[in-house]
């Protein structure tokens, strides 16, 4: 098979998934973000000034740059928070290296990677009780946004003897609700090739 | 029917199918897949004065759906703890409805993204590589080389089944 043939054989395709949604339906899911937009706009002046004047106010996080120019969010940024959490979040799955590094630097021992896989490295942590106390226990490690652009809070004092976390992303389906691009975390056992210690 | 709304009409019927062939190779779901995709053609019908000026309207689609789901992304990985990470990963993605050939589907996923969305923009999409480079915010000569090393990987995978299917 030489690359025209392959070419010939991936354009063929295109018409074997059909997009179902009548245009109908498009139409006034349109209309509707016309609507929202013109409402938000109004909203979007009075918040600008509160907006400027938090933003002095926060420390500069760690971070890495955008892809693109002129994107106005870093891929991910970490910063300590007061009482031992790291606050992370992440935009853009980039530059996990970056982000592994960082957050080891700060205390967590982790393994993270963006390429649709977890750490082959890495094996599941099998310490203390069932995998539904396990999981329990995940939640108090990583704990919810304190606003909808904080993703995680990690609590490496929260993780248990021997442990470490693994942050990977994934395109997949899970269990009781629609997938996506989704970042996964998980407790796995410490060890020098998975979490650096 | 006002005549915005039937110029709308026509690109959604001509690029429908290919816009949702491009989301599906970037996000391995059919149905997240045509969510996206229905949301980004309403959100180009919202804006169609502008849209229809586009030079490729169908990639302003195709990144406006990549750019949901990453909003989407942002949030619900908040809530999923994974409780065995290799069966999660390892599951076949490409969702039942999609008839595209499983194998083609399969070689296609295993791609990094990057190189899916070459593909996606470059084949399905037929844009150029300058056109492809710029909806992507990379040069135009990494485009050329994710696209080779992209029909470089697909080539070795698909070869031998299309052989034994030629022989049986």
């Amino acid at each position: 098979m030489n690359d025209s043939e392959l070419i010939t054989v991936l354009r063929e395709q295109r018409d074997k998934v059909p997009m179902t949604t009548p245009v109908e339906h498009v139409i006034s899911r349109g209309r509707a973000v016309r609507t929202r937009r013109r409402v938000s706009g109004v909203a979007a002046v009075a918040g600008a000034a509160t907006a400027v004047a938090v933003g002095v106010a926060l420390a500069l996080p760690a971070s890495h740059p955008p892809t693109r120019p002129g994107a106005q969010l870093a891929a991910w940024t970490v910063v300590r928070q007061g009482g031992g959490g790291v606050r992370v979040t992440i935009n853009e799955l980039r530059d996990p290296a970056g982000l592994q590094a960082r957050l080891r630097a700060d205390g967590v021992p982790v393994s993270v990677t963006f390429s649709g896989h977890p750490n082959p490295a890495c094996s599941g942590y099998s310490g203390e009780g069932d995998q539904r106390q396990r999981r329990h226990r995940l939640g108090s490690v990583v704990t919810g946004p304190v606003s909808p652009r904080h993703a995680m809070i990690i609590h490496p004092g929260a993780l248990p003897s021997g442990a470490g976390l693994q942050i990977f992303s994934s395109f997949r389906h899970y269990p009781g609700q629609r997938g996506g691009f989704a970042v996964a975390v998980s407790l796995v056992q410490a060890s020098q090739r998975c979490t650096g210690s | 029917m006002g005549t915005q709304q039937r110029d709308f009409a026509e690109f959604y019927r001509e690029t429908r199918n290919e816009c949702l062939l491009a989301i599906l190779v970037s996000v391995g779901d059919r149905d997240i897949a045509q969510d996206l995709a229905a949301e980004a053609f309403a959100r180009a019908w919202a804006s169609w004065p502008t849209v229809s000026r586009h030079p490729a309207p169908a990639a302003w689609v195709v990144r406006t759906a990549l750019n949901a789901g990453v909003s989407r992304w942002r949030r619900r990985h908040r809530e999923t703890p994974v409780p065995n990470p290799a069966l999660v990963a390892d599951r076949p993605s490409a969702g039942p409805g999609s008839s595209v050939d499983p194998a083609i589907m399969a070689a296609l996923l295993r791609l990094p993204l990057r190189q899916r969305q070459v593909v996606a923009l470059r084949l399905f999409l037929d844009l150029d590589t300058a056109r492809t480079a710029q909806v992507l915010g990379i040069a135009p000569g990494t485009v050329q080389a994710h696209l080779g090393r992209a029909l470089a990987t697909l080539r070795g995978e698909l070869s031998p089944i299309r052989q034994q299917e030629a022989r049986s």
